[in-house]
């Protein structure tokens, strides 16, 4: 594999002075007219949709990368503050609802150029083997139309793109990081004296965090602030890892667009290019190929929002499978109290994981498994963790006071995905007068239990580290799925290279492909899914 | 200045101190947080006495302010700030908080022949703490649990967005550009305050 530098200019094409944003190549980007047609249009510059931009735009093709959100600067548009970062979030309206609702935005999910990695917490792990074969092995899920060696030396691209941060990984298919481990704060010190204690393996990282300087980008200096936006460029988020590399490479992108429709034409049944709303201007910007990375919320709902007479429910919607399987983790967090002062908000939020519990244990009454790492909540998203537990007024600000000694862990577990669980439209419209997206979600009795036994590892783990008094609160995180690949179109809406059954020119490159989501964070996943389906489409591989 | 604190839990601990060491985007939004302007810019003023006694009440704020909740919370729902989703069962989060406050003051007139502001604290308690164990039976026609979760949320994070709420749990906010060196078990910046032994004298945490 050629360096990154040869593959991924990015790093070093962000200013080496300490600021974030190398103004000159946003001003002297490329555009194109909406009277020439482009190679192709990405709608969102996000996790998979940055990761297409940028390697369609380095092997030549012209393209235009659409987002909903602005084109972040980093110095002028973040702030070092929880509440200041409300607007790192799709804040446009959504309903939830089903017996286990999903609260979304600020929880969830992404708006403008860089999507949700921007304020993701920068967890990096990559999916196990067996993730891309649950059925097979366990009876559950689906299996992928990919092998994990498919996907394997995409891992290793983006990793070295990011770049993660860990010790050797003994889980999945083991295998090493290109940047050492971080130090560890207190929190992570809880979790590792606490796993030591009952005899369970952990490991620092994977972070995408880079551990030393990488191009121009600086090192993390452990302020805690990974959720709001990282100001020092510290953490990855497509913004500064594909983003300028793209521009570089003569792709626009067109920030403040929200696209309100994938138009097809009805004779050839190909995609023609987007709808788009600029400054509250309508525009249309045609296209050779049309590639959707619009988050599994917003993904599912455009192709709904694009029915026509060849499509009357809905875009790639014959066979009922659009907005259906969407996944989420289950995603406790068990918080315990420390004698010692932890100050967790210090040091990055990500440090420490245990895969241990990732796999199928024949001895236990479930299927598949969880894993656990390090989170380490701010004052607000505290208040969370405590107001769940009933407590409010003087009560609420009395338990308030102590948090420098309390010590956070988080498990992700493996919620099977559900045909029911899935994106509708709502009766809602939202600004533009298009109707907005009602996700639905309900657990089964195999997540339920995966969720009791994960709440118990935790509390063992701080238990183990000397805590009194634990607190856990009931959460979900990371969605994927709602518009899953498999081998037919009576299976899934896409192909193993991302491309629909349904318009052969027409692709969706985020994370609503994923049929599985292991336990895992997905971010480097999509980004792995995206870069091979780039491969495929420009005949790389 | 009451406190449901029998003590200052970090005695001296002064955020705004550290002002200087802020990047300039975030120290202005932290400021203007301190001297907020507007305000009275949604509720009614009918509706803005239950809004402010129950904002007191859910904060833990009675006879004087640390923080003015009820005025964030006018301006964030008069910007039509949301989180990004509601909940089918309810109607969006402006409707709801409207229609709340004024069910409260017709359960206060109900029980206890005033409005919900002029009840005693005791009496509020219990009005409040009867819609948070209500269970998943409506109230006034509303999704109970769901209700509870809105107003809990939207007044915390007014309240602990504020550097005085930031002092009373020891949290310095802001770290750009500076970042922490002393990460770890029992270790302190230079700038963070020890706590008054809590756990041997008068433990706040019960
Ligand atoms: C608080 C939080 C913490 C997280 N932590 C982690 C973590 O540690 N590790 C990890 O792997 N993952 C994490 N995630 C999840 C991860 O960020 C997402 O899974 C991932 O970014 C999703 O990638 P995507 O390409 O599907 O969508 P996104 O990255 O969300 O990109 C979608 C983009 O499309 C744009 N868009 C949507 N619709 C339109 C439209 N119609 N027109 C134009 N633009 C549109 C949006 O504005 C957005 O920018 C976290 C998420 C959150 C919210
Ligand atoms: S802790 Fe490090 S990576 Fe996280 S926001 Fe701060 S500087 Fe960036």
């Amino acid at each position: 594999m050629s360096s990154v530098r040869e593959r991924n200019e990015s790093a070093w094409l962000l200013p080496a002075d300490g600021s974030s944003t190398n103004h000159a190549l946003r001003e002297g980007m490329r555009r194109y007219p909406t009277s020439q047609t482009v190679d192709a249009v990405v709608v969102g510059c996000g996790a998979g949709g940055a990761t297409m931009l940028q390697r369609l735009a380095r092997r030549g093709w012209k393209v235009v990368g659409f987002d909903a959100g602005p084109f972040w600067d980093p110095d002028k548009d973040w702030v070092s503050d929880e509440a200041g970062s409300h607007q790192l979030f799709w804040n446009e309206p959504r309903v939830i609802s089903g017996a286990d609702p999903v609260p979304l935005g600020s929880n969830n999910s992404g708006r403008g150029v860089g999507g949700s990695m921007v304020h993701f917490a920068g967890y990096a792990p990559r999916f196990h083997p067996s993730d891309l074969r649950t059925y097979s092995l366990d009876g559950v899920g689906a299996d992928w139309p990919l092998e994990y060696a498919d996907l394997e030396p995409y891992y290793e691209q983006i990793e070295a793109e990011l770049p993660v941060a860990g010790e050797p990984w003994p889980w999945g298919k083991p295998h090493s990081y290109p940047h050492r481990p971080h130090p560890v704060g207190g929190n992570g010190e809880v979790f590792q004296r606490g796993a030591e204690a009952i005899g369970l393996r952990t490991a620092v990282g994977p972070v995408a965090i880079a551990n030393g300087r990488f191009g121009h980008r600086n090192h993390c200096i452990y302020r805690g602030f990974c959720l709001q936006g990282c100001k020092v460029n510290a953490k990855a988020s497509p913004l500064i890892t594909h983003i300028p590399d793209a521009l570089e490479h003569g792709a626009e992108i067109r920030a403040d667009s929200m696209v309100t429709r994938v138009v097809v034409d009805e004779h050839t049944g190909r995609a023609v290019g987007v709808e788009y709303v600029h400054d509250g201007v309508g525009h249309f910007q045609p296209a050779d190929v049309v590639i959707v990375a619009g988050y599994s919320i917003e993904t599912p709902r455009l192709l709904l929002n694009s029915a026509s007479r060849r499509f009357p429910d809905g875009l790639c919607n014959d066979f009922d499978l659009v907005g259906r399987y969407l996944m989420v983790q289950g995603a406790p967090q068990t918080a315990g109290r420390m004698e010692q002062e932890v100050r967790m908000y210090k040091a990055p939020p990500p440090e420490v994981s245990t895969e241990e519990y990732y796999e199928t244990d024949p001895t236990r009454p479930y299927k598949r498994g969880y894993s656990i790492q390090t989170v380490s909540p701010l004052p607000i998203t505290w208040s969370e963790h405590l107001t769940a537990q009933g407590y409010w007024g003087a009560e609420l600000r009395r338990r308030m006071s102590d948090y420098v000694h309390w010590a956070s862990l988080g498990a992700l577990c493996e919620l099977l995905p559900q045909a029911g669980n899935r994106v509708t439209l709502d009766e809602q419209k939202d600004r533009h007068g298009l109707p907005v997206a009602n996700f639905s979600y309900s657990m089964c009795d195999n997540d339920r239990h995966l969720l009791k036994a994960a709440q118990s590892t935790m509390e063992d783990v701080l238990h183990g580290a000397g805590a009194g008094e634990t607190v856990t609160i009931q959460r979900f995180a990371h969605l994927v799925g709602g518009a899953r690949m498999a081998t037919s179109e009576r299976e899934g809406v896409v192909d193993a290279d991302c491309r629909s059954f349904a318009v052969e020119n027409l692709y969706l490159t985020d994370g609503s492909v994923l049929p599985t989501q292991g336990s895992a964070n997905p971010a480097l996943t999509i980004m792995a899914v995206a870069a091979r389906a780039a491969d495929r489409l420009t005949g790389a591989a | 200045m009451s406190t449901p604190l029998p003590y200052p839990r970090f005695p001296g601990f002064d955020v705004m101190s550290q002002a200087g060491h802020w990047d300039e985007v975030t120290r202005q939004l932290v400021e203007d947080r301190l001297e907020p302007d507007g305000g009275a810019s949604f509720f009614s003023r009918l509706e803005r006495r239950a809004a402010g006694a129950l904002v007191d009440r859910l904060t833990g704020q009675d006879g004087g302010q640390l923080v003015p909740v009820l005025q964030m919370l006018e301006d964030r729902l008069a910007s039509g700030s949301t989180d990004g989703w509601h909940h089918q069962r309810l109607p969006q989060d402006a409707e709801v908080w409207r229609r709340t406050v004024l069910h409260l003051d017709a359960d206060a007139q109900a029980i206890h022949g005033a409005d919900f502001a002029d009840c005693t604290a005791d009496q509020q308690d219990g009005l409040l703490e009867g819609i948070r164990t209500q269970g998943d039976e409506p109230w006034h026609g509303l999704w109970a649990p769901g209700i509870w979760n809105l107003w809990m949320r939207y007044v915390c994070s007014a309240f602990y967005s504020h550097p005085r709420a930031w002092e009373e749990i020891g949290f310095p906010g802001p770290a750009f550009p500076r970042g922490y060196k002393n990460t770890g078990l029992d270790r302190r910046e230079p700038f963070e305050v020890a706590q008054a032994h809590p756990e041997q004298e008068g433990d706040p945490h019960p």
